[in-house]
Order: C-alpha cells, then structure tokens, then sequence
C-alpha cells in the first residue's frame, strides 16, 4: 500500500450520490473521494450498489441526488472537462473488435478534445509499458483474457487521465494475469492518478487499496485502510470450530445469550469477536477445540451477508 | 437541448468517422449490395416482368414498368439501407460488440452515440442511393431508361434527410427489440406495410383508407416526388412533403429514441 498518499486536495469528490432504479433505492447518501496516488477500493457483496455508485461517478447514470467532480470539474455542468479527466475500464471487455490492439488505442483517441499530444508516440509507450507491443496488430478476440484486460486498461489510460475507475478488472484472470494487471495498477498510482476499483477478491482488495470503501444496501457500512474497516464490521478476533463438536449446544447457547450469530462455512462456525468476547469465550470453555485467526476480509463478506435480511 | 444540439457536436463525427473507416476498409463487400441489388430488381421486374406486362398508366402517362420502377428503387433503397443499418448494424454494436459501451466510457455521451447512429445510417443510405443512380445511369447509357438525369443529383440532399428519419425509426426498435430473435418483427411491423403502401414498386389503388395511410407514408412521398423529378422533370408538392414528414419524425422520434435507449443502454430513465 502507499504509505504517501498525497494530502492534497481529492481528485474525485463524489458526494451524497443516491439513485433509484426500478422503483428500488440502489445507492443512498454515498460519499466517495480519492486523492492523486491514492487507491480506494470499493467492496461489497453482489447488489450493494458499488457498479451503480461508479457509474454514477464516470457518468453512466445520472444521480438522483449529490454531485461528482473530477479534477475540479463538476460532471453535470462541464461534462466534457470532467470526462477529459476521467478514464474508465468497465467490466465487461468492450474494446472495438473492429479494430486490431493499436488501432483500437487510435480509435480511442478520436474521443477526446482536446487532441492527445505526441499521439503515436504515447501509444507506443503504452504498448511497451502494457506488455502488448507483440500484439500490436493483432484483432483484440485474439488476445488472452490477461492481455485484453491490457488494453482495455490501457485504453483508459491513454488521454492521461487524472482520476481512473476499474470495474472488477480482474475478473476471470488466472493468478499470473492478476498479478500483472496489479503491478500495473500499482503503476498507475506511482504515476499520481487517483483511482477507485471494485473487486470480489478480497486479497486483491487488501494488497492495492490505501483505503476501503465497504458497500452494504446501497450505504457505506465502513470506510478507512482494511485493519480500521474489519474491526468496525468484524472485529478484532475470529473463532474457528467444528458445528458437530461435542460441546457445540453449549456454544450455541452461548452465543444465543450474547446474540452472536456466526457465519458457517463448511461445517464450521467462524464467530467474531472483540478481545472482551475473546476472553469470555476461552473463559466459558476451556477444554473446548478450536482455533483463533485474524479476521480478514473474507469475513467482513460473511459478516455483511449475515446482516442482511432475510 | 443536448438531444438535438448533439447533431452537430464534434463526439458525433468522431462516431460517425468511425463507422466510415471500418466501412471504407471493407469497401470491397461494401460496394456489392448497393451495385447488385438495383441490378438484380431492375433487370428481374423492371425487364423481365416489365416485358410481359403492357405500359403502365402513372399520373395520365403511359410508361414501361423498368421506368415506372427506377425511381421507387431509389426511394426504398434509402428506406431500406437507412432502416437496416439503424437496427440490425447498431443492435449489433450495442449489444453483442459492446463498442457504444467502450464508446461512452470517454468524452462521447449517449446523445453523440445516437446521433452518430442516425447520420452513418443517413450517410450510407445515400451513399447507396448514389450507387443506385450510377447503376440506372447505366441503363441510360444502354438506351434502357431516360430520365432527367441532372436531377437526381439535385435529389441527394433530399434523400439523405430522408435516411436520416428512416434510421429513426430503426433506432426505435434498436431500443425496444428484446433479443436478436424479434429481429423478424420490424419487418413485418415496418418494412412490409411501409415499403408496399408506398408506390414504389405499383400505383396505389385508390382504395378509401389506404390512401389516408399513404399520405402519411413519407416513402410514398420520396417514390412519387422522385418519380415526377426523374420522369417528368418535374419538382411536385411530393418532396416537400417528403420534407416535411421526415423533419416531423427526426423532431418527435430522436427524443424518444434516446430515452429509451439510455433505459436499454444504462438501465435509466
């Protein structure tokens, strides 16, 4: 993680967002800012409103209520300054199969004014620094996923955006292709860019972002660099044991009085615990097998889906 | 008024440019429907079947069917290209390519998109209709047709505003088609009533109803103004209600199209 975002003023002030969709209220009252070089990385599970909250800030949708403003640029009233700054890698692939890998990056540019400076050799560059210079002239449906999850990146990137949104861009990938798609990312912080993804995986979460943004029912649930947001959401202690333990009527009991409900996972229970909680626990059963983990974020996962209505 | 102020907004050339460069790179496939298709119809009805059929009586003149057909050919082949890229070309783009995606993840919006749609669809239905014009122009040369040929030029701007409403219309079920297995629909809903209630291939009888329906039909307009001007060299009240009609359908269908493709496209509106 960066361990020097810059303080100075954010790039992306996205504030009090709020849209309804299909007679549903998707996002309520978001707030989301990033600062040059800082990653945010925005979570939650399936339906918690993060692809409409970004889309609300690169301008797919139209907010019900609340204002975004890149670099400055308020996207409602000078919408070509905002979109000028902004760079946007969506989660589906959707590069133009018209046209091969440089063609693509040409084609790109036709969409922005003012007009790239030193065009070709800004394409040449991203190519090499993307690793799709041997591709160059090849139709992107030939690429592998890793690598057209490149130029798609790439293409994002190309006008030199100052605020980048990556919608799930690891999604599919094998492990090498992550990794490289990370390093890339990493690159474009180092670079000064602003930017805020969204992710299912929760390690990807954890090695990019500065800070999280922790989406649940169209609401931040929790905000701050992942050890602050798994103690507000989790806590600080996670108790691992069997559900056909001999003593697990005790423990339901036990948990019952303290209304604690546990996640179970395979077969075991995954209880969250504050260190109070902790000592309580190793107090009321001492002989009991079990086994004491940090939380990560896969718990805040279980934990928000716990939380959820039925 | 960004709906109709993105006609002109440079995000809509950029669009439209783009469409041009795939287009003119496949200029080789291109150029068959717009060359073999007036070829095939001429040559099937307007001399095959036009040889077995006596002159046809149009507006108190007698004239063989190849010459009674050239004109409405250049009529429908605008209705029909302007119609068919609009729908099935941009379906295609938006749904299954995703490039209208890719497109507005930059500085065009959905406005610029459409209109970028509407004026390739326009600018390839003329293009056609020049292609058409050169293949009649060639059975002028063989002695087969005379027509006023100066006019036709004259004729362009006419036809390429009337693509332009036609792509309209084509953008409608582009926003409304639920998959790729309705596509058969707006032929039947559209084509078909539109193309056979219209004077191009036939006279329309004068059958009380049909002809309130053929009034309002602009490409029965753009077949019997295109006819007078070609045949008789005659500009009639027909062009400028072709006009008329098509400035009525880009002002009240553009802004429909829109709404409903941003609910297609963004799930909005």
């Amino acid at each position: 993680m960066n361990q020097a975002v810059s303080q100075s003023a954010p790039l992306l002030q996205a504030l009090n967002l709020s849209k309804t969709l299909g007679g549903k209220r998707v996002v309520d009252g978001v707030d989301i800012t990033c600062a040059p070089g800082e990653v945010v990385g925005l979570l939650g599970p399936n339906g918690a409103g993060k692809t409409t909250s970004l889309r609300m800030c690169y301008g797919f949708l139209r907010p019900d209520s609340g204002s975004v403003r890149i670099a400055g640029h308020d996207l409602v009233t000078e919408p070509n300054a905002a979109r000028r700054a902004l760079g946007v890698c969506t989660q589906d692939d959707t590069f133009d199969a018209d046209f091969s890998v440089r063609g693509n990056l040409e084609q790109t540019a036709r969409y922005y004014r003012p007009r790239i400076e030193h065009l070709n050799q800004r394409i040449d560059e991203l190519l090499q620094q993307f690793g799709l210079d041997v591709y160059a002239n090849h139709m992107p449906e030939m690429l592998s996923g890793g690598f057209r999850r490149r130029l798609m990146i790439a293409r994002a990137v190309l006008h030199k955006p100052k605020v980048v949104f990556l919608d799930e861009p690891t999604t599919g990938l094998d492990p090498d292709a992550r990794v490289a798609v990370w390093q890339l990312i990493s690159n474009l912080r180092a670079e000064g860019m602003a930017v805020v993804l969204t992710t299912h995986y929760m390690d990807e979460a954890e090695r990019l972002s500065d800070r999280l943004l922790v989406m649940q029912a169209g609401k931040v649930r929790a905000a701050g660099v992942a050890k602050t947001v798994l103690g507000d959401v989790v806590g600080e202690h996670v108790v691992v044991l069997s559900t056909t333990d001999p003593q697990a009527a005790h423990v339901t009991a036990w948990l019952l009085q303290r209304q604690l409900r546990p996640a179970v996972v395979l077969g075991q229970w995954h209880i969250a615990l504050n260190a109070a909680g902790l000592a309580a626990f190793v107090t009321t059963f001492p002989t009991l097998r079990y086994e004491v983990r940090v939380p990560t974020l896969d718990d805040l996962f279980l934990a928000l889906a716990m939380e959820r209505p039925a | 008024m960004i709906t109709f102020s993105a006609a002109i907004a440079w995000q809509s050339y950029a669009i439209l440019g783009r469409h041009i460069r795939v287009h003119v790179r496949k200029w080789h496939t291109a150029l068959l429907p717009p060359v073999c298709e007036p070829l095939i119809m001429l040559l099937a009805f307007g001399v095959g079947l036009g040889r077995q059929m006596s002159a046809i009586t149009w507006d108190g003149h007698a004239l063989d069917y190849l010459t009674y057909l050239a004109p409405g050919i250049l009529a429908y082949t605008v209705f029909m290209t302007a119609f068919f890229q609009s729908l099935f070309s941009a379906y295609v783009r938006m749904h299954f390519q995703k490039s209208w995606e890719g497109q507005l993840a930059t500085q065009v919006r959905l406005e610029h998109v459409v209109w970028g749609e509407a004026l390739w669809a326009a600018s390839m239905a003329t293009a056609y209709a020049v292609m058409v014009c050169l293949v009649l122009l060639g059975f002028g040369i063989g002695g087969w047709l005379t027509l006023h040929w100066w006019w036709m030029l004259a004729s362009v701007p006419l036809l390429f505003l009337a693509a332009l409403a036609f792509s309209t219309i084509g953008l409608l079920f582009t926003a409304t088609l639920p998959s790729m297995d309705h596509m058969g629909l707006p032929f039947f809903l559209v084509i078909m009533p539109i193309g056979f209630a219209s004077s191009t291939y036939f006279p329309m009888p004068d059958i009380p109803g049909l002809s309130t329906i053929v009034q309002i039909n602009p490409l029965h307009h753009l077949a019997e103004g295109l006819r007078q001007l070609l045949i008789l060299g005659k500009p009639t009240w027909h062009l400028a209600a072709t006009a008329l009609l098509c400035v009525i359908m880009i002002l009240v269908l553009i802004p429909i199209d829109m709404r409903l493709l941003r609910r297609r496209v963004f799930g909005d509106g």
